[in-house]
């Protein structure tokens, strides 16, 4: 194994990813598990957004979303635990895979967009009664959210293959 | 709505199918049509995942060849002894269309016994 230096390299070197190279299960196991994860991820995500989208009216928004955000992170969290044997494999050939960088840089305007969410949109959502169609920002939000999180998963698809 | 959830998953079908039609990933970029043959000792070689690799002293120059996950290759019988420094081996494969030098074996031979290693 060529390791590389500075960071990446030591993380190579970390017992993480030593492990990770070594044992014979680690790597498929967090293989299985990114996929498991991003299954609860992307699942839970879908249908916040579709609800947000305007998507199963007769629910009321504000419970809809709370239990779908608790998917959402559980997923999240799998797949940042997983992501992070994965990763620590091989961190210097990733870190130059083009397709790698961009799927970093999509979570981060999913997490992003979130966080905006949360921050200017959530209220008005919460308060919202069964029925009624959403706010405009909820609803760029949402099909936003959609995109970016699809991206997401595309793109982790295709970092074997470029 | 209704239009943009279908159209999402439409997308992402499509780039799924894509991404599959590649059937193994990264083997479009190694060259199918023109497999190679390299013998020679084993001049390095590392046991490990995501695939094992081992580098390869042939006539000509020396190759570096991707082998399988180290899970697959054990079930196949090529264990870490098989592929140690020293070894003498053959290995079947393709020719990277990227990396000069670096092939992906379709199977290796060692003491006159041949693992599949798709």
């Amino acid at each position: 194994m060529e390791s590389g230096s500075g960071l990446l390299g030591a993380i190579e070197q970390s017992w993480l990813g030593v492990a990770a190279r070594e044992s014979v299960w680690l790597y498929p196991s967090a293989n299985v598990g990114h996929i498991l994860g991003l299954m609860i991820l992307a699942g839970s995500i879908a249908l916040i957004d579709a609800r947000l989208l305007g998507a199963f009216r007769e629910m009321a928004p504000g419970p809809f979303l709370r239990v779908g955000r608790r998917f959402a992170i559980a997923g999240l969290l799998t797949m940042l635990l997983t992501g992070s044997v994965l990763f620590a494999a091989e961190a210097t050939h990733v870190s130059a895979n083009l397709i790698f960088q961009t799927k970093l840089a999509l979570i981060g305007t999913a997490l992003a967009n979130v966080l905006l969410f949360e921050l200017f949109v959530a209220r008005q959502v919460r308060i919202g009664i069964a029925g009624v169609t959403m706010p405009v920002a909820a609803r760029l939000s949402a099909a936003l959210s959609l995109g970016l999180w699809l991206g997401v998963a595309t793109a982790g698809r295709l970092i074997a293959y470029f | 709505m209704k239009i943009t959830v279908i159209a999402s998953a439409a997308a992402a079908i499509i780039l799924l199918g894509i991404a599959a039609a590649n059937a193994h990933h990264g083997w479009g970029s190694y060259d199918a049509p023109n497999p190679v043959t390299v013998e020679g000792s084993i001049s390095e070689s590392n046991y490990q995942n995501p695939h094992a690799t081992i580098k390869v002293k042939a006539p000509d120059k020396e190759w570096t060849i991707t082998l399988a996950p180290t899970s697959r290759m054990a079930s196949r019988g090529a264990t870490a002894e098989k592929i140690a420094v020293g070894n003498k081996v053959a290995a079947y494969g393709y020719p990277s269309k990227v990396q000069p030098n670096e092939m992906r074996a379709e199977s290796i031979t060692f003491e006159g016994n041949t693992y599949q290693l798709r």
